[in-house]
């Protein structure tokens, strides 16, 4: 070979490696995508599962301490050695920094705040670029931002000022900063979202315009704001959407699930394949023989007189499984339970102890509406039109219409009415706080109350490991 | 061509013609070096004119046509040139002296090489009789303490690789490996390649040289250059058989002892007591070792022709462990060719290299439970069953017989380690065929054309079998083989059976990799007057990373080795699985161009550019990175001012810029929760509440690219004493500007699950200094000393808001060490303080604790003084990465004697005894903590008691100072005989000693290099050893 070929030979394969940049993209990928391997996932799969994270365990244990076992209503219940981790703690008001239970709700909320958040930007990405013929956009974001704001919503009334998760993790903002935001989604889905009756059957169970109306209300109503209180408690009541079941022991059945009372619920299903609330029901359940739970979460002596004191015996038995009570579907509780009374609101006649049940917790229910738009005009002292709305309540438990009483007797008997009506649906304690009664209340229940410390739970020990930086709420 | 042929013709005849007129002559002679071998290929060329030669196989050489008074200049490689002058003699006899300065040697720094006179930066370079003098299976081992600024943590086990860290270590979660480059050719790693092949090892140490290889350099650069032929045909064989032990054996406690402690421990908690009197007593370590063996065997055959040089070698290195049967063996085969032609302005240049390597691994746990397992159990029974850890609760003697009624426990959870390296079975083979082929012509005499084609192919194949059986037995004496066949039968008839009770099971994998490189690029160099000027440009391509594995695994068969095969079973209670994955591969296109220009061998100053493109990062926006470099230098002693300087000979300032990457970067890949059944994606709607199912994201994605480095350099080489005394000293500071961490996310952030994020810095900086003293008194005695010393400190900084905190470090018990924190170094210690031990139980009730602490347990500062002691206790107390380390050797040649000592040491470091922590109760202890336990109030404040917590802190954690003389040999060379060129025979011990305060094995602990993992924590490290060898050298 000349050496003059050589060189032809030598430039020839230079010039092979230098033509293209092509070489670098022209690698065999092995790794399917996720469209590639079948699972790629749409907006309303992302939405649907904020919703799933209300299944978890958490809402079954960790919630029941922090929303009951720590007022009035309820005491840890269970056997006398059965902690359950940390319920003994908040029972007797001596929980602290480190109790897993408020750390729980804390991660839960902020996690669900992020799903929402996350599934809002993947719909309007998703949907900048392809069609949405079923015009599901819109909705999907209402969803997210109606379970964005009831997150918000139990965290703010639980801690205090808080970090908005968009802005910082660190800096906590101002109660009322937080408030505005909630507002501001819940508005956003009101616009956005169906009325209940605007939803194909298949979509029952999701947020509607009404569920968001009856929120704003709520928040509203912790703000003391009470004339936007009354205005969207007031709209839910226009809607003609919504009304009273008219047995109340029935509220807290499978049967009325989603009926004409029902504003927003967690949904859960008892049959295989079964998804509830974990647990829900397994750990409120009587314990011992016949029982079938765990015998957490269970009525006061306090609770009992209270309904006593009203002759409120409709309420009271749709309430509380007595020990040796035969309950409405003929199961026969065992005297020789553990404990004397349970929570029958958590009570499934059809998976009472199973892992996941059908029971659905109702979180925003129409009668608690016509207490709050109640509670709102009288503090704006139309005391007569308050006291309509709140005998409304009464009358479907058969008792005495409230008539004539002083804007304090009042305020007394919707308070009353709200613990009553209300119990076990997971808003006693900040409705103790919300109304200052909660330090007199604690006291005579012998718990050491500290007012300017126990209005709000510490912010959780591991997340201050985590970020120094924030600020510890007063007291802790 | 032709053209060129007849210009010589014309120019021989003129001057062939002129020969008459001016009197000229012819002479010859012959060029050999100092013991008088020939040198073939030397080069004689006349000053002035075109009257040159080569010196043929014999050192000869002839030039015609010269007259008295001409100059002729001889030149060869690795040789200090001669003048000599033309004087009435005809011939002439030269000597060629080895060129011992260091400023003349060349340096290959990718993609060319370069003078060390003309070096402006960091670069150290290790000769092969440095690399061959410290026997090890890969040449990066043998160099550990030579290399200023590179640490080599050393790992004794049979088979294994060094963690080699240049600079530091700068990255958390991408690769830390060096870029290994031979010969030009990319390659994993050098473990195919026997030390004995190697000429040279160059380290590039900061980014102004490393930067020619781009996106891969970020974690230093490390070229190898294996031997090729030179001069008179020479065979040679080199040998050596050595045999090793346990360098720093750790005394446990004996039976008696055990016995004291195991009840102290008890009877806190109120548990049964031991008796004095026990049936058996074992020394684990004693059972467990055994004296290691080592054993190298090289030949080769090298040489110089006219047209060709040639090397060809075969290496065969044996090792067998400290443990039985934990062998390693590898044969190389390699054969470097150049091929000369067209009067040497065309070469082809071929490499080629065979490895097959055997290997029988063990498992270290075995060094952990002979720490651990009690000395009252036997390593047999005898019944002959392997001992357990059975105890008799009722009457307190460890056995596992007893009466009715009495209880049988285990006195911790703990194997025995002889079984564990009896029943392990496992054989590894790999073949690695690594080869390539180089073209270079010179296009005219200042620009030449290089091309090469390289590849790699790699096999692997692993063969595992357990004897389930055996090993089910064995794990309770009581046991019968009745009993396991019971379990085997089929109960509910669904025809399998729980596969507890299989016979065996084996497993099979094979592996296989191929990798190619193809590259081209051209090289000027030209002198215009003082102007020096030097220009590389070219492009490459490569292909790496894919792979593919197979493996197989089944239960059942047949027992014999011979007719272990996954399709040939002895029952079908099983099924057999198989799985074949493959591993994405990487495109790699690059560019790269370098200019370097001096003025007068005084002013340097040198650019580097390289592009380059990375498949791995086609889906994001980016896919080609540049990365520029700059280095300057000026040669003070040859400006006039220092000229005649008698004590400094040579000095030189250097200072260099450059941006590495590492494109090593795990990649972040955006999760998606979603599933079927009760999970909390999914929920229910409609009217008969339908399970939907939904999706979550598992955390937020954040695109990855590669993490660029920056660093700067600058430094001085110097030359004293008529340069007895050359060094060089240096500071650099590397930092990885968007290093990858991983996010363990807060308690209120969006994220489910770990990610990953670009979002911190990692620097390390520090000095290097390095000093060789080199003296020769006279002709039979002569010296050397020389020092390296460097510091590292590496901090990570600038991490977003909250992105650290990621803990690592886990002792397998839930307790874990190390903390990813702004301001510390990459996953710093991070524990508990320990101070004192708790005396009394009054002074617990009257001060923080933490659990259940008792008196004898170790008390923990509450820094923060809330009385509390939780995370925010936790101090952190730096890192296992050594803050300085340092080498020494001395030399000394006497007539044929040669005698050398090399040191080698570390210090700034922290390591974790976790042997020593992780206790569940019942274990052994060291014959130290034995003595030096807490036995009741007042009686030490310093050592827990036997009964302790088994939390993490800084009473474990020791200084990893050592300082370990690595090598010391002697040698004899013989007189020259007939037949024989050269012979020497010599004695190395190998660690001899080692100085340290840590109380474990060895403080050299990398295990696999993670920072985050146990890297720096012993739990199951195999120990530094000490070997004794004796061997020879041939030179025929």
């Amino acid at each position: 070979m000349k050496l003059k070929n050589i060189i032809h030979l030598l430039l020839f394969s230079l010039i092979i490696v230098s033509c293209d940049e092509e070489f670098v993209e022209d690698v065999e990928i092995v790794d399917p995508t996720a469209e590639e391997r079948g699972e790629f996932n749409v907006p309303v799969d992302f939405v649907n599962g904020i919703y799933g994270r209300h299944t978890d365990f958490a809402y079954a244990f960790s919630y029941l301490g922090i929303t009951e076992i720590i007022s009035d209503n309820a005491d840890k219940g269970s056997a006398p050695t059965d902690t359950g981790t940390d319920k003994h703690l908040l029972d007797g008001l001596t929980h602290t920094t480190s109790t897993p239970s408020i750390e729980t709700m804390w991660t839960q909320w902020y996690k669900t705040i992020g799903r929402a958040t996350l599934s809002i930007e993947f719909t309007e990405e998703y949907y900048a670029e392809n069609a949405d013929p079923e015009n599901l956009e819109g909705r999907l974001i209402g969803e997210a931002k109606f379970l964005r704001a009831l997150n918000y919503f139990w965290l703010v009334r639980s801690f205090g000022p808080i970090p908005l998760q968009h802005q910082s993790l660190i800096e906590r903002v101002p109660v009322e900063e937080v408030y505005s935001y909630i507002e501001q989604d819940l508005n956003d889905a009101i616009s956005l979202l169906p009325a209940k009756s605007e939803y194909a059957p298949a979509d029952l169970g999701r947020a509607t315009s009404g569920a968001a109306q009856a929120l704003l209300a709520k928040v509203y109503l912790y703000q003391e704001e009470w004339q936007a209180a009354a205005d969207a408690a007031n709209s839910v009541i226009t809607s003609g959407e919504y009304g009273l079941e008219e047995d109340y022991a029935t509220l807290w059945r499978e049967s009325t699930e989603n009926g004409t009372e029902s504003i927003f619920e967690i949904q859960g299903r008892g049959e295989i394949p079964a998804h509830g609330i974990q647990q829900y029901s397994s750990t409120q359940g009587a314990r011992g023989p016949s029982g079938w739970g765990w015998g957490f979460n269970t009525p006061t002596e306090d609770l009992v007189n209270a309904f006593d004191s009203e002759t409120d015996s409709i309420r009271k038995n749709a309430t509380i499984v007595f020990a040796g009570e035969t309950l409405w579907d003929g199961r026969v509780v065992d005297p020789a339970v553990e404990n004397p009374r349970y929570n029958e609101k958590a009570y499934s006649s059809a998976n009472a102890g199973a892992g996941d049940g059908d029971k659905n917790i109702r979180v925003l229910r129409y009668a608690e509406i016509l207490l709050i738009y109640a509670e709102a005009l009288n503090e704006m002292g139309q005391t007569a039109t308050a006291e309509d709305f709140l005998n409304m309540v009464r009358e479907r438990v058969d008792l005495e219409p409230k008539t004539g009483l002083s804007q304090d007797a009042l305020r007394q008997a919707i308070w009353k009415e709200r613990r009553l009506e209300l119990a076990f649906e997971h808003d006693r304690w900040f409705d103790l706080i919300r109304t200052g009664q909660a330090e007199e209340e604690m006291i005579e229940h012998g718990k050491p109350f500290q007012t300017g410390k126990h209005e709000l739970f510490p912010i959780p020990n591991d997340q201050l490991i985590q970020t120094p930086e924030m600020e510890q709420n007063p007291g802790w | 061509m032709k053209l060129k042929l007849f210009f010589a013709c014309i120019i021989f005849l003129v001057f062939s013609g002129l020969s008459h007129a001016q009197q000229t002559k012819t002479i010859s002679g012959i060029i050999t070096d100092a013991n008088q071998v020939p040198l073939p290929g030397a080069e004689v060329k006349v000053d002035g004119k075109e009257i040159y030669d080569v010196t043929d196989f014999d050192g000869n050489f002839t030039l015609e046509n010269v007259e008295v008074g001409d100059i002729f200049r001889v030149t060869f490689l690795g040789f200090a040139p001669q003048e000599l002058e033309v004087t009435e003699s005809s011939n002439y006899s030269v000597v060629l002296q080895e060129d011992a300065g260091q400023l003349d040697e060349v340096l290959v720094v990718g993609y060319g090489s370069q003078s060390r006179a003309d070096i402006t930066g960091a670069i150290a370079s290790v000769k092969s009789e440095d690399i061959v003098k410290q026997p090890a299976l890969t040449a990066t081992q043998a160099v550990q303490g030579k290399v200023a600024g590179v640490n080599i943590i050393a790992n004794d086990a049979p088979g294994s690789n060094p963690t080699v860290l240049v600079r530091g270590l700068g990255t958390a979660e991408g690769g830390r490996d060096p870029f290994y480059v031979v010969d030009g050719q990319p390659v994993q790693d050098i473990q195919n390649i026997s030390p004995n092949d190697i000429e040279s090892i160059e380290f590039l140490k900061g980014a102004s040289y490393a930067n020619i290889y781009g996106i891969r350099a970020a974690n230093g650069v490390i070229l190898i250059t294996t031997k090729r032929g030179k001069g008179k045909p020479t065979f040679s064989f080199d040998t050596y058989y050595g045999v090793r032990t346990v360098l720093n054996q750790v005394e446990m406690a004996n039976g008696a002892q055990y016995i004291d402690y195991f009840n102290e421990e008890s009877a806190a908690s109120g548990g049964y007591q031991l008796q004095q009197n026990q049936p058996f007593e074992t020394d684990w370590y004693d059972e467990l070792l055994q004296t290691g063996t080592i054993s190298n065997n090289s030949f080769s055959v090298s040489g110089a022709g006219e047209n060709i040089d040639y090397f060809l070698s075969y290496n065969f290195y044996d090792e067998e462990g400290i443990l039985e049967e934990n062998n390693y063996s590898r044969g190389t085969i390699r054969n470097n060719n150049t091929f000369h032609l067209f009067d040497d302005r065309f070469r082809i240049i071929q490499n080629l290299n065979i490895s097959y390597t055997n290997e029988s691994p063990k498992p270290f746990g075995s060094f952990s439970n002979a720490y651990r397992q009690s000395p009252l159990v036997p390593v047999f029974y005898p019944n002959g069953r392997f001992g357990q850890s059975y105890v008799n609760q009722t009457t307190g003697i460890v056995n596992y017989t007893g009466q009715e009624g009495e209880s049988i426990g285990r006195l911790n959870p703990h194997g025995n380690p002889v079984s564990d390296v009896f029943f392990a079975d496992e054989d590894i083979n790999t073949t690695t065929l690594q080869g390539q082929i180089t073209a270079e012509l010179d296009l005219t005499d200042y620009l030449t054309f290089t091309t090469r084609f390289g590849a790699t192919q790699f096999y692997y194949k692993r063969y595992a079998y357990t004897p389930t059986r055996e090993r089910w037995l064995n794990a309770d004496p009581r046991r019968t083989l009745e009993q396991f066949q019971q379990g085997r039968v089929d109960a509910d008839g669904d025809g399998s059976i729980s596969t507890e009770f299989a016979n065996n099971s084996y497993t099979v994998e094979n592996e296989n990799y191929f990798r190619w490189n193809l590259e081209g690029f051209l090289t000027f160099e030209k002198t215009f007057g003082k102007h020096n000027l030097d220009a590389t440009v070219g492009i490459s391509r490569e292909n790496f990373g894919g792979r593919e594995n197979f493996e197989g695994q089944a239960y059942d068969v047949f027992e014999e080795r011979r007719f272990r095969e996954i399709s040939r079973r002895t029952a079908n209670f099983f099924d057999n699985t198989v799985t074949q994955e493959f591993s994405q591969s990487t495109n790699l296109q690059s560019y790269f161009a370098r200019a370097e220009y001096n003025f007068d061998k005084k002013y340097y100053l040198r650019a580097v550019v390289r592009r380059d493109g990375s498949s791995n990062f086609i889906t994001g926006d980016n896919y080609f990175a540049t990365f520029p470099a700059f280095s300057v230098g000026w040669t003070l002693t040859n400006e006039e001012f220092l000229n005649d300087s008698d004590v400094l000979n040579y000095f030189k300032i250097f200072a260099g810029w450059g941006e590495i990457g590492n494109a090593n970067v795990p990649i972040n890949i955006q999760q998606v929760n979603s599933g079927d059944g009760s999970r909390n994606t999914n929920y229910v709607f409609g009217p008969t509440q339908s399970l939907i199912l939904g999706a979550a994201f598992g955390s937020p994605v954040e695109t990855l690219e590669w993490e660029t480095t920056e660093e700067w350099e600058v430094g001085f080489d110097y030359g004293l004493f008529d340069r007895k005394l050359t060094g060089t000293i240096d500071y650099y500071q590397r930092t990885n500007t968007n290093a990858i961490i991983q996010v363990t996310p807060l308690l209120n952030s969006a994220a489910e699950g770990n990610f990953l994020a670009q979002a911190a810095e990692v620097v390390n900086e520090g000095f290097e200094f390095l000093a060789n003293w080199s003296d020769d008194i006279n002709d039979d005695f002569s010296y050397n000393i020389g020092v390296n010393f460097s510091t590292n400190e590496n901090t990570v900084q600038n991490v977003r808001e909250a992105f650290d905190g990621q803990t690592g470090g886990s002792l397998g018990n839930g307790q874990i060490t190390k903390r990813l924190k702004d301001g510390e170094p990459l996953f710093a210690w991070w524990m508990y303080e320990a101070d004192g031990v708790w005396q009394t139980q009054q002074e617990i009730d009257n001060n923080p604790s933490v659990g259940n602490a008792a008196p004898g347990h170790l008390r923990y500062v509450d820094q923060n003084d809330d009385g509390v002691i939780d995370d925010r206790d936790k101090k952190y107390f730096g890192s296992y990465i050594p803050t300085y380390n340092y080498g020494v050797r001395f030399g000394v040649n006497y007539k044929n004697f040669d005698l050398s000592v090399d040191g080698y040491g570390v210090g700034g470091n922290k390591v974790y005894n976790g042997l020593k922590n992780t206790r569940l109760g019942g274990e052994n202890v060291t014959l130290e903590t034995f003595n030096n336990r807490w036995t009741g109030p007042g009686s030490t404040n310093s050592a827990p008691g036997a009964d302790r917590d088994a939390i993490a802190s800084s009473y474990y954690l020791e200084d990893g100072d050592f300082f370990r003389i690595n090598n010391m040999t002697v040698g004899y060379t013989l007189e020259e005989m007939s037949l024989v060129k050269s012979a020497r025979i010599y004695f190395t011990l190998q660690n001899p000693f080692m100085f340290t305060d840590y109380s474990g094995f060895t403080p050299e602990l990398n295990q696999n290099g993670n920072p985050k993992q146990t890297t720096g924590i012993e739990l199951s490290a195999y120990p530094t050893t000490r070997s004794f060898l004796i061997g020879a050298n041939l030179q025929l």
